[in-house]
């Protein structure tokens, strides 16, 4: 009976009560996917419900069971994946789940990630946004140890102020109104 | 959980139960609900029993609290400082609670989380007491403009036609020379409010939503159309308007059902009777999320694209809710050009990049606000 898998396995990593239910709430072939899902990464209550949460938000959405969502190519890769230990599965699974969970997000955050990747900066220079995006505000870090190294530094921020990439950047972090807009 | 909520409208709101604290028997607010529901009994205790907000004693305590109407004195201070959000632009705003949860039920609703511990439907009996605490306010700061909300914890007119409460108040602050009282409800029963002068002291402002989000998310409360019917009415009892649209939500098709709303709002109010417009997207807190899931587990709501900020709260995220915020304006402007917008809750980075400049402090957006001439 796969109530009983599922509290059984919930019992053994002391796993909160609503979380319980909620699983138990699911569809059967669902409650299944998640128990041989979280079998496989050996998940703990906290991440199991952070998985939880978001298949759950991305089903809504998306109309969707959320055994199809885990039964997605990349998903599969993954966990099937040899060269991957159990820590480095669950953050690549993180990831994608996060990819599909905010896809614009996502894909605004990889844009910019490429337009610094096209300023082809030093690695004395870091840019940086905030998670989410949150503040629409652009980070820069340099570190040198000499005054000639910051002076070199400085000259190679100055040449990347006139590239197109980093003023599309600054696009980015604040929204567009018109073109390709975000809104669904 | 909800599906039931279907078509049934605030009109309909009948408490399962009245329980009066012995004492509030002599208000006129008792008088008020006698007289509009008399065929409810009434029960007179001394203190509201702990075991009625015992949250174990239901599935749902916070649904089952609404359905409970308990007449009280109010104890301590009724107006308060609006606590804004944590570094966030604020309007400096008072608020009078004189009345604690609400009888609607909009899935996004943050009273949820808020009055969680303490969801019985309170209403204060000692209007009185809110009058002279008002008064010596006022009075002793005439130099100083005051905008004073109502509905902060509580829809501002939901209940009026049971308990009477804005007649009791709006002759009061009609006649004080340094202050905008509003009333903020989702709401179509003005009826009490058309016979009053309010004397350029009173704007009526309702919460505004395509007839989509209403039908899905704000269970209980007025259409579309009764909410634009019933402004229609207070202009011409000589009430200001206000019109907050607050949460926007964010769907397939979200821009062109706000555009058409923003459209029938001018088309169908005088727009110099427009004393002000905000606009806030959706938030919620992680925790809010967690009672909206077992609450409302199918509301598309849950599904944003919303992160959390550094004041605890998520909402879409940045970009996306910017480009919301100018696409609104972008209607709201070719609708009427000067009509006063602001944004509530959100951080000065923000209003830079939706307005071109942020207000320098909570004073000078509260300023312009109390000093609008409509």
């Amino acid at each position: 009976m796969i109530a009983q898998r599922i509290l059984a396995y919930g019992s053994a990593r002391e796993f909160h009560k609503e979380t319980l239910d909620r699983w138990l709430q699911l569809s059967e072939a669902d409650q299944e996917t998640l128990l041989e899902f979280a079998d496989r990464l050996r998940l703990g209550g906290n991440h199991f419900r952070d998985f939880l949460d978001w298949l759950e938000e991305i089903a809504l959405r998306d109309g969707i069971s959320l055994g199809e969502i885990l039964k997605g190519e990349t998903f599969l890769r993954v966990l099937s994946d040899p060269r991957l230990g159990r820590n480095d599965k669950l953050k690549c699974l993180k990831e994608e789940l996060r990819r599909l969970r905010f896809p614009r997000l996502s894909q605004i955050e990889e844009g910019i990630r490429q337009k610094i990747r096209e300023l082809k900066l030093k690695p004395q220079i870091q840019m940086t946004v905030p998670a989410g995006l949150e503040g629409g505000a652009l980070t820069i870090q340099m570190r040198a140890t000499s005054y000639e190294e910051l002076r070199r530094l400085a000259a190679e921020l100055h040449r990347a102020l006139e590239e197109d990439s980093l003023k599309e950047i600054f696009v980015l972090l604040s929204g567009k109104e018109s073109g390709a807009g975000l809104s669904a | 959980m909800f599906s039931c909520l279907g078509k049934r409208a605030v009109q309909d709101f009948r408490p399962e139960e009245i329980l009066v604290e012995v004492g509030s028997e002599k208000s006129r607010i008792f008088t008020n609900l006698r007289r509009a529901l008399p065929e409810l009994p009434v029960t007179f205790v001394d203190q509201l029993h702990p075991y009625a907000e015992d949250p174990s004693v239901s599935n749902d305590p916070f649904g089952k609290g609404k359905r409970r109407l308990f007449l009280q004195r109010h104890r301590g201070d009724f107006l308060k400082k609006c606590p804004g959000s944590d570094g966030q632009v604020c309007c400096n705003y008072f608020v009078i609670n004189f009345a604690s949860n609400c009888p609607m039920e909009c899935s996004y609703c943050y009273l949820q989380e808020y009055l969680a511990d303490n969801p019985t439907l309170k209403v204060f009996s000692n209007v009185g007491d809110l009058i002279s605490e008002a008064d010596e306010l006022l009075s002793r700061h005439r130099r100083f403009f005051f905008r004073i909300g109502t509905g902060e914890i509580t829809d501002s007119l939901a209940l009026d036609p049971y308990i009477g409460f804005s007649s009791e108040v709006i002759p009061f602050f009609a006649e004080q020379p340094n202050v905008l009282l509003e009333l903020k409800t989702k709401s179509h029963r003005v009826e009490n409010l058309l016979g009053l002068n309010p004397k350029g002291r009173v704007v009526v402002s309702w919460s505004m939503n395509p007839q989509k989000v209403i039908d899905r998310d704000e269970h209980l409360t007025a259409s579309l159309e009764e909410r634009l019917a019933a402004a229609r009415r207070c202009q011409e009892a000589g009430y200001k308007l206000g019109f907050h649209f607050d949460p926007i939500v964010e769907y397939p098709g979200w821009e062109k059902d706000y555009q058409t709303m923003v459209e029938e709002i001018f088309a169908k109010v005088e727009r110099r009777r427009i004393a002000w417009l905000s606009m806030g997207v959706l938030r919620n807190t992680p925790g809010l999320k967690r009672i909206m899931r077992k609450r409302f587990p199918s509301t598309q709501l849950l599904s944003g694209e919303q992160v959390l900020g550094p004041d605890g709260k998520m909402r879409y995220f940045q970009p996306l809710r910017v480009e919301m915020y100018r696409k609104m304006l972008r209607w709201i402007r070719a609708a009427s050009p000067t009509v006063f917008v602001y944004l509530c809750m959100e951080s000065k980075e923000v209003w830079e990049q939706v307005f071109g400049f942020a207000p320098s402090c909570e004073k000078e957006l509260g300023n312009r606000l109390a000093n609008l001439e409509v």
